[in-house]
């Protein structure tokens, strides 16, 4: 493993993501084993590994949705345990899930607008259900991920593909240094799994955001990201450039033998 | 799927399974006929059998009465009179039903999310302080209250406090509509779906602004559709209200049955019975256009 000659060449200031002996357990189950490691301000990181692996648990943990067991994370030089959950945590970090990011119940423009709340008041927000607050902003975000026309339709209404590009709009405005993402595309078909990637990764590349994906999909996270790290039952298999990682180390990735059994 | 349990079904001797359903249509099947045991054995205790023949002759005869067949009068009903004074009378229970659920919708409007377990206790609450929490249960204990007491009661406590009308009708409604509407509605909150509450959380929304973007707006459909089911029960209740002096339709019924006027009460059914169809056809339109 290379990993201490690349974390010394890396400045600590570009340092988006570093973890220091992170893990975590669920009572008996160790999802997640002492894991050190870095990402610098701006790379693309694609999670791989089976179901169980837990890829989920160190989004979350990333995320500061999860505490951990053991160990620290570090965000852009500030250690999460410091920041209030909220706006300050928001700030930094955003997560995508795989499904159900958005309210059903009210437009598309008005769930891309949910990304200012950390920025409006209460009593700016309230206006807002009623007459949309900065809303060349809201149509704005909506145009880059290419649903500008499905804006006043219920995002229940929206196909799951639309439904992805409406959550990174609202993450357009929410603006954080680091997007997460849980497998975005798995409940999408290949073409729109592709399509949704794609635009993820231009989003962030464009903006210069810091982005870290579990993908289920091991060809789009070889095809779109610069770097791939593979889980299996919470251990790192491999942290390499995408082109480095080896089609036998993918299989034995996704092996079933040895696998934790997972119910 | 595979198949081979598929196979396995239909050849082999398994214990019959219980399912839920099955075990409630056995729990129905078995009060149907245990509740007809009991009302033709109670023939043998009451003075008065169930079925005989002077029952069917007395029903017989209210049913003309009622028809107005061998009256020498006019009936109530063919009198354009009547339904002109009976108009009003259809118009001020509409009026009461209207102010009632009026009266159940704001309460409860500005309750419900009170009265969430996830929002005042559980992971959305916005403070975790012992204060907040037990706010839970007061407005629970509220809503329990305001419902345990049938509407008529209610009508005959508040008929001391204001004078016989419309308005204490509609309060005696709408206080107990309101503690029928707030559970309703809580338990609507208590089932959303969380992860996008937990989405708008984790993008910055504060804990208010969560509520107003993500629970109000999944909550108030539902809230909508029981708020017009309630008024089609409402419209119905206002007879029983009625009969308490609180106006309206009601209390008309009552006057004409103590008075022996029968033709009145068939007329004044077939109001209920324009009112209820009304209320049903505005609450669908309603209905729609909310969604
Ligand atoms: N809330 C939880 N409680 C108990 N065990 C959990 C919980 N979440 C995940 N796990 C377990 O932790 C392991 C990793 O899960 P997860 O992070 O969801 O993996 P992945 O996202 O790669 O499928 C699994 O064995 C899973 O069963
Ligand atoms: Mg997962």
């Amino acid at each position: 493993m290379s990993l201490a000659s690349l974390e010394s060449s890396r400045t600590e200031a570009a340092q988006a993501v570093s973890l220091s002996g992170l893990s975590k357990a669920y009572g008996p189950i160790e999802a997640l084993a002492p894991l050190s490691l870095t990402v610098a301000a701006g790379e693309t990181v694609a999670i791989l590994g089976p179901s169980g692996s837990g890829k989920t648990t160190l989004l979350l943990l990333l995320s500061g949705q999860l505490g951990p067991s053991s160990g620290a994370v570090t965000l852009v030089g500030r250690e999460i345990a410091q920041l209030s959950p909220g706006k300050e945590l928001a700030q930094l970090v955003g997560m995508i899930h795989q499904q159900f990011d958005l309210v059903p119940n009210i437009s598309a423009l008005h769930n891309v607008l949910a990304g200012r709340l950390g920025e409006w008041g209460l009593f700016k927000s309230l206006v807002s259900l009623v007459w949309p607050q900065d809303r060349p902003m809201g149509m704005e975000a909506l145009a880059r991920v290419g649903v500008a026309d499905r804006a006043e339709l219920r995002a229940g209404r929206l196909s799951g593909g639309e439904q992805q590009r409406v959550a990174i709009a609202r993450l357009l405005l929410q603006d954080p240094a680091i997007v997460l993402a849980d497998e975005p595309v798995a409940s999408l078909d290949q073409a729109r799994a592709g399509e949704v990637i794609r635009l993820l990764v231009r989003i962030a590349r464009d903006s210069g955001k810091t982005l870290i994906s579990s993908m289920h999909s091991v060809e789009l996270a070889r095809a779109h990201f610069d770097r791939l790290i593979g889980l299996r039952n919470g251990i790192v298999q491999f942290d390499l450039p995408s082109s480095q990682v080896a089609d036998d180390m993918l299989l034995a990735l996704y092996d079933i033998k040895g696998l934790r059994r997972e119910d | 799927m595979s198949t081979v349990p598929e196979i396995h079904r239909f050849t082999s001797i398994r214990p019959p399974k219980v399912t839920f359903i099955g075990a409630t249509a056995i729990a129905a099947l078995g009060l149907i006929v245990g509740s007809w045991v009991f009302v033709l054995g109670a023939d043998r205790v009451q003075s008065q059998p169930f079925f005989s023949v002077e029952t069917l002759e007395r029903g017989g005869r209210f049913l003309q009465a009622l028809l107005g067949i061998g009256s020498s009068s006019t009936p109530a009903f063919a009198q354009w009179a009547a339904w002109q004074d009976t108009a009003r009378l259809a118009y001020q229970t509409l009026a009461m039903s209207v102010l009632a659920i009026g009266i159940a919708a704001l309460i409860a409007l500005a309750t419900f999310m009170f009265g969430a377990s996830n929002i005042m206790r559980g992971e959305l609450a916005p403070y975790r302080s012992w204060v907040w929490g037990s706010g839970f249960f007061v407005v629970r204990a509220f809503y329990t209250f305001t419902r345990a007491i049938p509407e008529l009661v209610w009508a005959m406590l508040i008929i001391f406090m204001f004078a016989p009308g419309l308005l204490p009708g509609a309060l005696a409604l709408g206080i107990h509509n309101a503690g029928v509407l707030g559970k309703l509605s809580s338990e609507v909150v208590e089932g959303l779906d969380t992860r996008p509450l937990l989405a708008l959380r984790s993008s910055g929304a504060g804990r208010f602004q969560v509520l107003a973007y993500g629970v109000l707006p999944q909550a108030l459909p539902r809230f909508i559709t029981y708020l017009f089911y309630r008024w089609e029960l409402i419209i119905r209740t206002t007879i029983v209200v009625g009969f308490v002096a609180a106006g309206g339709l009601g209390l008309e019924f009552r006057l004409s049955m103590s008075y022996f006027h029968y033709t009145t009460v068939t007329l004044l059914l077939i109001w209920y019975l324009v009112l209820v169809v009304a209320v049903d056809l505005i609450a669908a339109v309603l209905r729609r256009m909310a969604r």
